[in-house]
């Protein structure tokens, strides 16, 4: 008998992601999509994750969910979508998801992903940080100056000043 | 001259509550406390004087003083104590709605108005129940064409992130709704949903006015997020640990405002945008787009969105607190229980009451919520300070402070705390 909490979570996060493909009106698209994220922390808090779960609520849920609500209320969908309604399409891109979804998990039951055994003590975010400063430190280095470049970028463009406007030159 | 009621009968009006009063108890006694019986059943009861309180002995502390006080004990161990009453919703409801009417009352001594004076004989201090009053028995309106579902849900959702970022704060020693290990980063997580509401109510209501402010404040919230982020990461780089209550344990000796000055100060301005209060209220700037986001709510609805602003303040102010200001630490002020009432009883000429199950609160806990409540008051105001001050700033300024000044100010603060870590003065293996 499966956990209620994991069935419960799985029905989420598959309902939503579904309905944030299906929905016609793209906010209730990505409300769909923050749900279907959370679902995923959700999975992440059952896996003894709680630190990628919070991350994953901080970043996708409280980030990029926002860059998407955002984008999508200030384009006018008009001039980019049209409407092509075809339930012969809709249905083959629903077999073919179905096709694709039972043999990745075909795939993944036949790996011997059942034999491993969950009993591992849990690993602390300070043995991840210890990790990251020995043995993957050119890593982290890499990842610190891919941020450093893009913090800088994002202060250069904010500091960019429209020089043709000149109600904004203070 | 006209009358309310011009067919009053002092005779029929006697017979109306008396009949009112028949029913009340006739139903009382059919259906309430049958059902207050059957509720019981399902809840796991304490065991009081050695004996475990059965449903049947549940209302006997009406008639024996005695096992009053530790049933009332027993029930503050409980969660759900923790959750509607003392470190939770309760607690913070009670602060943020004195808060309400401390800075009315404040901002118009400030500007040499009298401000709220008519409602209540002193000072007008029972204005704010009349405004709670007022707001619960007005009508709301929804726009002919708004988004109903997220109209109606973006005020409940955002009470309840609020409360969900109350429920971190640790108040006391060992008072706190719930102790995550990585309590800082769930602030984050729970910070992160305001954004999200605020713009989803501003787009549901289908207006201007709110969507200009739904979009403001989604540019402010988003950004100022970046530098409050990383202005909190010295802390946790000098104390090791994300645990909001270690954190607040680890300042016994002195709080890290001393060592960490300019994560307080880029904290304390983050926070104010964060809370849109002025100078950064570009999200409901009154004087230009009505009311912001705020303008199609109407009655309760807009209640609730100021229950929810005014626990997100409490709760930023405790948070500071919490990093910056030590937390509980403080002297110890608060004098002990004395120790003859809990082992003579208290004796009144020839009557002694010896009440077991004294005393209610230790004296650490109520020491720890004294100073945690003094300086969580002190930072309220200088948030609500600025309101009576300053002007409100340009959207261009706002951002521009932001992503240049208070991110840069928020790695100096990061540098002097691994400065303080590697010299070998704080953190681990240091002073602590």
């Amino acid at each position: 008998m499966a956990d209620p909490v994991f069935l419960a979570l799985t029905v989420i996060t598959i309902g939503s992601a579904i309905a944030a493909l299906e929905l016609r009106s793209l906010i209730y698209g990505s409300i769909a999509l923050m749900g279907a994220l959370g679902g995923i922390a959700g999975f992440f808090f059952l896996l003894d994750a709680p630190f990628v779960a919070l991350f994953q609520l901080a970043v996708y849920v409280g980030s990029i969910a926002v860059l998407i609500l955002f984008t999508v209320m200030l384009v006018k969908r008009e001039l980019i979508f049209k409407k092509i309604e075809d339930k012969r399409r809709k249905f083959a891109g629903i077999g073919l998801m179905l096709v694709v979804m039972v043999s990745l998990g075909a795939v993944f039951l036949d790996s011997g992903i059942k034999t491993i055994t969950t009993d591992e003590p849990q690993v602390n975010f300070r043995d991840i940080g210890i990790d990251f400063v020995t043995y993957y430190w050119p890593a982290l280095i890499l990842m610190g100056l891919i941020l450093a470049g893009s913090v800088t970028g994002a202060l250069v463009l904010a500091k960019r000043e429209d020089v043709e406007n000149d109600q904004r030159t203070s | 001259m006209s009358v309310i009621a011009p067919k009053f009968k002092l005779s029929e009006f006697i017979k109306s509550i008396l009949d009112d009063a028949f029913w009340t108890i006739l139903i009382l006694n059919l259906i309430g406390i049958p059902a207050v019986m059957m509720i019981l059943f399902f809840i796991e009861m304490p065991v009081i004087h050695g004996e475990l309180l059965t449903p049947f002995l549940a209302l006997s502390w009406i008639a024996d003083p005695t096992r009053t006080l530790p049933i009332i004990q027993s029930f503050m161990e409980t969660d759900i104590f923790r959750v509607m009453a003392f470190p939770g919703f309760g607690f913070a409801a009670l602060l943020a709605a004195g808060t309400i009417f401390v800075e009315r009352k404040m901002l118009a001594k400030l500007q040499l108005r009298v401000g709220p004076f008519y409602c209540g004989k002193l000072e007008g201090i029972l204005q704010l129940m009349g405004d709670g009053l007022k707001l619960i028995s007005k009508e709301i309106i929804i726009p002919a064409k708004a988004d109903k579902p997220i109209f109606w849900a973006a005020p409940v959702i955002f009470v309840g992130a609020a409360a969900a970022f109350v429920a971190l704060i640790p108040v006391a020693p060992g008072w706190v709704v719930a102790d995550v290990d990585l309590g800082l980063l769930a602030v984050f997580a729970v910070i992160g949903f305001f954004p999200i509401i605020t713009i989803l109510s501003a787009w549901s209501a289908n207006s201007k006015f709110p969507f200009i402010g739904g979009i403001r404040a989604l540019f402010q919230m988003v950004s100022f997020e970046i530098p409050l982020i990383l202005s909190l990461l010295g802390v946790v780089i000098l104390t090791g640990t994300l645990n909001l209550s270690e954190i607040a344990a680890s300042q016994s000796n002195f709080p890290w405002i001393v060592f960490l000055p300019v994560g307080a100060i880029v904290f304390f301005i983050t926070m104010l945008a964060e809370l849109e209060r002025i100078p950064f209220d570009l999200p409901e700037a009154e004087s230009e787009i009505v009311a912001g986001w705020l303008t199609e709510l109407s009655g309760m609805m807009y209640g609730l969105v100021q229950l929810g602003t005014y626990l997100k303040l409490y709760a930023f102010a405790a948070l500071f607190v919490v990093l910056f200001l030590g937390g509980w630490n403080g002297p110890s002020i608060v004098p002990p229980f004395p120790a003859e009432i809990i082992t003579d009883g208290i004796t009144m000429g020839p009557v002694t009451l010896k009440v077991p199950g004294l005393p209610i609160f230790s004296q650490e806990m109520l020491n720890g919520t004294l100073w945690f409540v003094l300086k969580t008051v002190g930072v309220i105001f200088f948030i609500i300070l600025p309101r009576g001050v300053f002007p409100r700033v340009r959207v261009d300024i706002l951002l521009n402070l932001g992503w240049t000044k208070l991110i840069g100010l928020a790695f100096v603060n990061i540098f002097i705390a691994l400065g303080l870590l590697y010299a070998g003065v704080l953190g681990p293996g240091g002073l602590q």
